[in-house]
């Protein structure tokens, strides 16, 4: 991959001095590829120490939280920011500003009623080039190329979706000859994306199905309905993201990829799903859907720990927390977040859990989950 | 036939026992059904899970129990008073044993749970049981026969041949009120348990068995998964009435099981407050409010529906709401000490952790909410300029103090959500409590008290406004016309030729 690419993106970009030579480092760091702790810190602290002095909304979260230079010294001490108070803040340090100055802006897709977080990007030299490097490695595993379907609205059609953003990237720097999207205003073309199977069935080539994770339940649904399934050649992967999201009905994992194997005929190794964030700039991966949960991670210029949620500290090996992630393409928000997903450490990364159920106090008090949702019948 | 081994029944059970059978079926039933073994807090607990074939003989056996079996209400007061007398006593083994479970189960505090347990049995002796009746119903005797009418005629309180209750949650002994609400208008009565506390409800029903085995051939506790739409449809078309607690999309599932013309009395959740006007607010008494309005949060951790969430506190008193809002924070530490919060599972911290998180962000956003105290405090008080928009709290100890110029301001924003308010707390002199109690029946609000009695209803109130018993039973007239008819058929008549 042309890292250089990425680099001249960033001399072109509207972003002050001090952010360009930060994401220049953040650029060189991923392209070292070392797992060292030291040169890992030493970049979080920078990025701690530049959020903290441009970033006003930042600063103020800080001296809530009581943090500061003196007592950050790792980039475990950096304090992690709940997603409901980025969704809150504006955090930028660099000043916004708008498209016509390569600026761009990604938002959560937030449920009614909700306020929506958006994450601004000054510059996306630094999250297109963790974006290339995560999904080349973790994706791609070797090819350089696939032709794709891609379930899922264009870039120009969601200007907001760092989804969308993704997958356009996806498709330009990977896409083989046929790639196309099967998403439009009228919904899922279904027949579209069968004759996309179709061929690549023919062809014997491998091809790449990708998109969120719900819009594969709308497709194996009509699918189902016309008692169809492919058998898709060897090498051919899928890339499921976001989970269901009230989109479609909810699935267990285990039930979706067996459904996925069943409909595409691709191993379950070769049904990957992505973990990412509107509110970071890089994504994690398995390897693969054999056994649930599935262990994920992420590329070098990230870290996760598995916290208290209350207390923030890390959690003894093996026992479930929520998951914090360091992430060091994010130079303009805020490097670290504090997720609402539950996991648990293993071997070589983390694993998703879902919702933790059975063993909660349960009244019948008016839960805020309960309150929200009566208020939007 | 099942060969689960069951354990030691519930009755018999000892503190020590890790094993125990619970749940409860007439005799003759028990050997005949599915039994599943459910783990709580390390105890092993047996509960007859009957398929749904199972569940309609059952069902069919409590209705023809009911109607052979009448005991009077006197004597079906006297056996339930004696049950309670029983789990009431201290030097009960059961009792005993009952209280080890529930801590454990529950994560409740221990002592808190035995008080609480202890005022919540009181409700159910005789003379509290009778003072239920007469509240409903006016005339007790109404539920043994048939009753002269001031106006001509006689009428009857005719109970439902198969009341079907449908329990949730675990706050302990929650199902007792409507399982003794069954029993005194004479139902067969089929319960569901709630999967987290099972135990409460099924020593209640096997000690009544032992008290008096006929009135407990009327009655089947038993359980099964929540959603089995098999068994949930077979129980719920036999029912005449259907009685059901639980959140929203339970409740619309079970509706949604019953057919048309059988009653549905659905007890959702609801979201109960405090009200503190500034009469309260002096440097005496607001230590009290605040000591009441902790006592209240700490009971059940707030997992009642009549537990407070928040508090509005008016302007204009010698203590401002924010001062409020800091005694309650100090009581609530004291009583955090004296009563220490349950352990949290990772996904309550969690909601704790994001609810604590909107308040910071809000706050960080310029809103005027200001969060009292650490993030490793086993409370949290967070205090808001209002009138805003009504939000509940996290629960476990999480209260939110609004600050309202007057307790009036604080209506506007409970309009929108009438349906889901039940009991609110007062801290008002008399007229402003007269008046503003006026204005919160129009909001929707169902219960007004003392606050500290928020979390302690009296026997026979009115559970989210309706009738306790008169919900139940069907009333049944014989008119004066029937009386004259009848006159003139009877052997002794004479034809005024």
């Amino acid at each position: 991959m042309h890292l250089s690419r990425f680099a001249h993106d960033l001399s072109r970009a509207t972003v002050g001095p001090a952010t360009r030579a930060l994401m220049g480092r953040v650029l060189d760091f991923m392209a070292t590829g070392t797992e060292d702790e030291a040169a890992f810190d030493a970049l979080a602290l920078a990025l701690f120490a530049h959020q903290l002095a441009h970033n006003a909304a930042f600063q103020r979260f800080c001296q809530q939280r009581g943090k500061s230079l003196r007592t950050v010294r790792s980039w475990r001490d950096v304090p992690a920011v709940p997603i409901n108070v980025f969704k809150a803040l504006s955090l930028h340090s660099e000043p916004p500003l708008g498209p016509e100055a390569g600026h761009r802006v990604f938002m959560t897709s937030g449920t009614t009623g909700a306020v929506r977080g958006s994450h601004h990007h000054p510059s996306l030299a630094v999250y297109d080039a963790s974006m290339v490097q995560g999904f080349e490695r973790f994706f791609m595993q070797g090819r350089e190329r696939l032709p794709m379907a891609i379930l899922f609205p264009t870039e120009q059609a969601l200007p907001h979706s760092s989804l969308a953003h993704y997958l356009a990237l996806a498709l330009r720097e990977f896409g083989g000859a046929g790639s196309a999207y099967f998403v439009n205003a009228q919904g899922l073309d279904v027949s579209g994306v069968c004759a996309f199977l179709q061929h690549a069935q023919a062809q014997g080539e491998p091809v790449a199905v990708l998109g969120a994770s719900y819009s594969f339940v709308h497709l194996m649904d009509a699918l189902a309905a016309q008692g169809r399934s492919f058998a898709l050649p060897p090498g051919s992967r899928l890339l499921d993201t976001g989970g269901f999201k009230g989109q479609s009905r909810e699935r267990e994992p285990q039930a979706f990829y067996d459904d996925l194997r069943a409909t595409f005929g691709i191993a379950l190794r070769d049904c990957i799903n992505m973990y990412g964030m509107t509110e970071l700039s890089t994504q994690m991966y398995d390897a693969g859907n054999t056994t649930q949960p599935a262990c994920k991670r992420g590329p070098h210029w990230l870290r996760t720990r598995v916290v208290d949620p209350l207390s923030g500290a890390d959690m003894p090996a093996g026992e479930p927390g929520v998951l914090v992630h360091c992430d060091l393409a994010n130079v303009n928000a805020a490097c670290t977040i504090l997720t609402e997903d539950l996991g648990v450490q293993v071997p070589g990364g983390f694993a998703l859990l879902g919702r933790v159920q059975g063993s909660q106090a349960k009244g019948c008090s008016l839960a805020l989950d309960d309150f929200l949702q009566a208020a939007r019948a | 036939m099942s060969s689960v081994p069951r354990g030691v029944p519930l009755e018999q059970a000892s503190a020590h026992d890790t094993h125990i059978e619970a749940g409860y079926v007439p005799s003759g039933f028990a050997g005949e059904l599915a039994w599943q073994v459910r783990e709580l807090g390390g105890l092993q607990v047996a509960l007859p899970a009957p398929t749904p074939a199972q569940l309609q003989a059952l069902a069919q056996h409590v209705r023809s129990q009911a109607d052979t079996a009448r005991l009077s209400l006197a004597q079906t007061i006297a056996q339930i008073d004696q049950v309670v007398h029983r789990l009431l006593d201290a030097h009960n083994p059961q009792r005993q044993a009952l209280n080890h479970w529930l801590a454990r189960s529950t994560g409740l505090d221990a002592e808190l749970l035995r008080l609480g347990l202890n005022r919540y049995l009181q409700c159910f002796r005789a003379p509290q049981l009778q003072r239920f009746v007469v509240e409903d119903l006016g005339n007790p005797a109404l539920l043994d026969g048939f009753e002269p009418r001031a106006k001509g005629g006689l009428s009857l309180a005719q109970g439902p041949g198969l009341l079907m209750h449908v329990w949730a949650g675990n706050v302990p002994g929650l199902p007792l009120w409507s399982l003794v609400a069954g029993l005194l208008v004479k139902a067969g009565n089929l319960a569901k348990l709630p999967s987290a506390e099972p135990l409460v409800a099924s020593l209640f029903a096997r000690l009544l068995a032992q008290a008096s085995p006929q009135l407990a051939q009327a009655l089947a506790v038993v359980w099964w998964p929540g959603g089995d739409v098999a068994r949930e449809e077979a129980a719920l078309t036999q029912a005449d009435v259907v009685l059901a607690y639980g959140g929203p999309s339970s409740l619309h599932a079970l509706r949604a099981l019953t057919p048309l013309t059988t009653r549905f009395l659905a007890f959702g959740h609801k979201l109960s407050f405090g009200m503190v006007d500034a009469a309260a607010l002096d440097q005496r008494r607001v230590h009290e409010v605040a000591r009441a309005a902790a006592l209240d949060v700490v009971r059940f951790e707030q997992q009642g529906c009549y537990s407070p969430q928040l508090f509005y506190v008016a302007s204009g008193g010698a203590c401002s709401p924010l001062d409020f809002a800091h005694h309650l924070q100090q009581q609530l530490r004291a009583l955090s000490v004296q009563y220490p919060r349950r352990a949290l599972y990772v996904a309550e911290r969690q909601a704790l952790a994001q609810w604590r998180a909107a308040q910071e962000g809000a706050a960080l956003a310029g809103a005027p909410v200001q969060i009292l105290g650490d993030v490793q405090d086993p409370f949290c008080v967070v205090y808001a300029q209002g009138p805003e928009p009504l939000q509940p709290s996290a629960l476990n100890r999480t209260v939110r103090v609004v600050a309202v110029p007057t307790l009036g301001d604080a209506l506007a924003t409970l309009q929108p959500h009438r349906h889901l308010l039940q009991t609110v707390g007062v801290a008002a002199a008399p007229q402003a409590l007269w008046r503003l109690s006026q204005a919160l029946a129009r909001c929707g609000v169902t219960r007004i008290c003392a606050i500290g009695s928020m979390t302690l209803p009296e026997a026979g109130w009115h559970h989210d406004g309706r009738f306790n018993l008169a919900d139940l039973v069907q009333m049944v007239d014989i008119e004066l016309s029937a009386e004259h008819a009848a006159d003139s058929l009877a052997p002794y008549h004479i034809n005024p030729a």
